[in-house]
């Protein structure tokens, strides 16, 4: 059984794998309890969305995806400050038309490449296992300034989700914590893309906070189980894929099972919880006389 | 409109209790209103003057006692029930106009599918004359002010004939004029037999309006003709500290 | 230019041709209930759901059409079964699910030979190789949909107008909520082929809000929607037939470059004679 779950790291490409998920682990899972906090899934699937043409042209030219991801970010934030001035347009419609069409001019960039479906995979999946010691360190650094920016802005951060009036009228600057957490956001995305790809980053960000929300309720623990269950799903991932690829022939990509157990861990913790709840809760169930209408809750 | 159904009461509540999930947030509710009476639902915020109305309309679940809406249950009831809801509920952005609106009241009588017809068409226009803004009829709703869009929801309710009217603060935040065309139409659709229950906070428009209350919170404090349900005691009842009485007998809820 | 007056020569391309403005004037004229309803993040989650679906269908060998209906019709019972109990109404839920079907489209496809040229064609669809087939059930597929969408337009408009009013006329508003997320995923699974899973949501959302732009009456909004659809589908198609570039992913940055041209020259005329009504609050309510 630990031949099993070892045995696949002892190579150079698996152990590197295996630091790059860690780190990121530790990345999204922190940063993922300020997203959840802030109710920020919607706009981190945007931001995901919106940095993809930008990596998109930088992957084609071979510059730095940082600064392409900045550019393009820039001009996905422009576009939703100039359309929600405009009364007709609902900030989340506004958003869904950002997902679309920036993920719409990436795929247009990558295809004048050669080699479009397997750029194209590479860019939408990640390549995991093909992770370089250059790329570890670029991941580190990110990972160490943003966990920094938070801890230094935390106490605010946390105020302004609780209560942004108030955050307000204390004199914060709610636009400039607002813009600090959408560059950790969108840094955090930049780092894992590479790994894992830009549609399912987003999970990596997201999961882990919302798993660790459905077992602890204080901030600090949040952290630190979502910070445990993404390096542990990385890990589990890695196994599966290696083992189901090399013994089974069943050629798993690494990115995807490394989602798929993150998302697995998830179902399996609710669906805990909802039985807890159930047996918990049955002896107070109230008898009612009219069966109760699907929609009628306000 | 048959006999029979004039003779069965618009409304009978009998001890309900109405949840959301498990907990009661409202109990113990008993009376009744005639045809073409009037009924104000009075008492502080939270206190289930909403959930009342939505238990009448059959959205609510009732976990004890019994609804009786115009001789039958809630639910089979719904067509013949006008609901007002707040007009600043609803999407200013929303690309309907003002017309279309009041047909809304018409639906259930055009049916599924079918659309409306110039009878239709001449129904609502007479429904939003009666409220003052048949000129406007082509305006989009969001671009009317707040009082403007509260007649144009009552307008819809005249328009749909029901038999029973239930409105959700409909006097609240609204201008002067508004409030005069409300009282006037409402006493107009009273005139013909319709039963008005209302939620509102003001009390003066309440005595202006109903005829009857009902004092609630969470449970029923009071439920019968107004001068007596209003009385100093059983608002400060319901109200706590927030009822005072001024000298000369009235009593005022500081809000 | 030369490259547009050959490929309008190919049989080929007059069919994708004819397969883009059906695909985009109907997907557009179904996105006017999308933007109503404040849809949009629901096509999103869509989008990512039927890919699973989709790519099982496709290692099964059985229709693409059928697994991708099946897929969303499961969505579809969770998003109404979810919003009916309250309990997980959460966007972060949404997320996790969205993130956890791509890994399992993903996952499937990848367990295929020749996987990356399938992903690419469910991601960003490939028009230029739909066959008749595919236009025949675009054409039975959207007539239905947009012949129920205007047989019950107006309770339909009701529904999404005045929820708790349509209650209390006697409406159930779950079959109209069940009627609109029906024909849009219906609409998106039809269009998969054409132009991909994650591509059709911008035929299904950035029609519709172009055309708000324009008017705020609901009859010149579909119809505007439509055009842009259609427009979208000879402008993204002939641009990837001038500069080679992927034709499905070129239609939608075509409707994005019209919604982004309509902003520009309405903000210049229309807003000046419409004056703002009451201002909304914007902020943090967005990922709600």
């Amino acid at each position: 059984m630990w031949d099993l779950l070892v045995e696949p790291f002892s190579t150079d490409y698996m152990r590197r794998a295996l630091v790059e998920l860690v780190l990121l682990g530790v990345l999204g899972g922190v940063v993922g309890v300020y997203v959840l906090l802030r109710r920020l899934a919607f706009i981190t699937e945007v931001v995901q969305h919106a940095v993809f043409p930008g990596i998109a042209v930088a992957f084609v030219v071979g510059q730095s995806l940082l600064a392409g991801a900045l550019a393009s970010g820039a001009l996905a934030v422009a576009l939703l400050a100039v359309g929600s001035r405009r009364r007709q347009i609902d900030a989340d419609a506004l958003m869904a038309l950002l997902i679309a069409t920036f993920f719409a001019f990436g795929v247009v960039v990558v295809s004048r490449g050669t080699g479009f479906q397997s750029d194209l995979t590479a860019l939408l999946f990640g390549r995991i296992l093909s992770v370089d010691q250059r790329e570890l360190i670029d991941t580190a650094v990110v990972a160490v300034v943003c966990l920094l920016v938070l801890a230094a802005l935390h106490k605010e951060l946390v105020l302004r989700a609780f209560d942004p009036i108030g955050a307000e009228a204390a004199g914060y600057p709610i636009a400039a914590l607002d813009l600090v957490l959408n560059l950790v956001v969108m840094l955090t995305i930049v780092a894992a893309v590479r790994a894992l790809g830009t549609v399912l980053v987003v999970a990596f960000v997201v999961t882990p906070a919302a798993t660790a929300r459905l077992l602890v309720r204080r901030i600090g623990p949040m952290m630190v189980v979502a910070v445990a269950f993404a390096g542990l799903c990385g890990w589990l991932g890695l196994v599966v894929s290696y083992q189901g690829s090399v013994h089974h022939g069943w050629r798993l990509a690494s990115g995807a099972t490394v989602v798929m157990c993150l998302t697995v861990g998830f179902v399996l913790v609710a669906a805990g919880r909802a039985v807890v709840h159930v047996v918990r809760s049955r002896p107070v169930a109230a008898p009612s006389r009219e069966p109760r209408p699907a929609a009628a809750r306000p | 409109m048959t006999h029979s159904r004039f003779v069965t009461p618009a409304l009978v509540l009998d001890n309900v209790a109405a949840a959301y999930d498990r907990d009661p947030v409202l109990e113990g509710v008993s009376g009744s209103v005639e045809r073409g009476g009037s009924l104000a639902l009075i008492g502080p915020n939270g206190a289930g003057k909403s959930t009342l109305i939505k238990a009448i309309l059959g959205l609510v679940p009732i976990v004890g006692g019994r609804i009786e809406v115009l001789g039958t249950t809630p639910s089979q009831a719904r067509g013949d029930v006008a609901y007002v809801p707040q007009a600043e509920a609803l999407d200013h952005e929303f690309p309907v106009d003002v017309l279309q609106v009041v047909l809304m009241g018409r639906y259930r009588r055009i049916g599924w599918v079918w659309r409306p017809n110039r009878a239709h068409k001449a129904a609502a226009l007479e429904a939003l004359d009666e409220v003052g803004l048949a000129h406007r009829a082509h305006d989009r709703f969001g671009v009317l002010s707040g009082g403007q869009r509260q007649r144009v929801l009552l307008a819809r309710a005249v328009a749909q004939e029901a038999g029973l009217l239930l409105l959700d603060e409909p006097f609240n935040g609204v201008d002067a004029t508004t409030t005069d065309s409300l009282l006037a139409v409402l006493e107009g659709l009273r005139a013909k037999g319709v039963a008005v229950v209302m939620s509102t906070h003001d009390l003066s428009v309440a005595h202006l309006a109903c005829d009857a209350a009902c004092l609630l919170n969470h449970h029923q404090v009071a439920f019968g003709p107004i001068a007596e349900a209003l009385s100093a005691d059983r608002l400060k009842a319901t109200y706590g500290s927030s009822a005072l009485l001024l000298e000369g007998g009235t009593t005022l809820i500081a809000r | 230019m030369r490259n547009l007056v050959e490929s309008l020569q190919s049989p080929l391309f007059r069919r994708a041709l004819l397969e883009a403005v059906l695909i985009g004037s109907i997907a557009g004229t179904v996105g006017v209930h999308v933007v109503l309803r404040k849809l949009p993040f629901f096509v999103v989650a869509m989008s990512h759901a039927t890919f699973p679906g989709v790519a099982i269908a496709s290692a099964l060998g059985v229709s693409l059409f059928v697994g991708g209906t099946i897929a969303g019709l499961a969505v579809v019972v969770a998003v109404l079964v979810l919003g009916a109990s309250k309990v997980l109404d959460d966007a972060s839920i949404i997320g996790v699910v969205l993130a956890g079907s791509f890994a399992l489209g993903v996952l499937v496809v990848s367990a295929q030979p020749g996987s990356s040229k399938d992903l690419t064609a469910f991601l960003v669809g490939s028009i230029l190789t739909v066959t008749p087939a595919d236009i025949a059930l675009t054409v039975i597929v959207g007539g239905t949909v947009l012949l129920v969408l205007s047989a019950l337009h107006k309770e339909l408009v009701l529904g999404a107008f005045d929820r708790v009013g349509a209650a209390a006329l006697g409406y159930r508003p779950w079959v109209l909520d069940a009627v609109v997320l029906v024909a849009v995923t219906v609409t998106m699974v039809t269009a998969i082929p054409a132009v991909g899973a994650l591509l059709a949501v911008a035929l299904l959302t950035v029609p519709a809000l172009t055309a708000r732009l324009w008017t705020d009456r609901l009859g010149p909004t579909q119809a505007i929607a439509a055009l842009v659809g259609g427009l979208s589908g000879v402008l993204g198609l002939s641009a990837s037939a001038v500069w080679s570039v992927a034709a499905g992913g070129a239609i939608a940055l075509a409707t994005g470059v019209c919604f982004v041209v309509s902003l520009a020259v309405t903000s210049l005329t229309v807003s000046r004679r419409m004056p703002r009504t009451a201002p909304r609050d914007r902020v943090g309510g967005a990922a709600a």
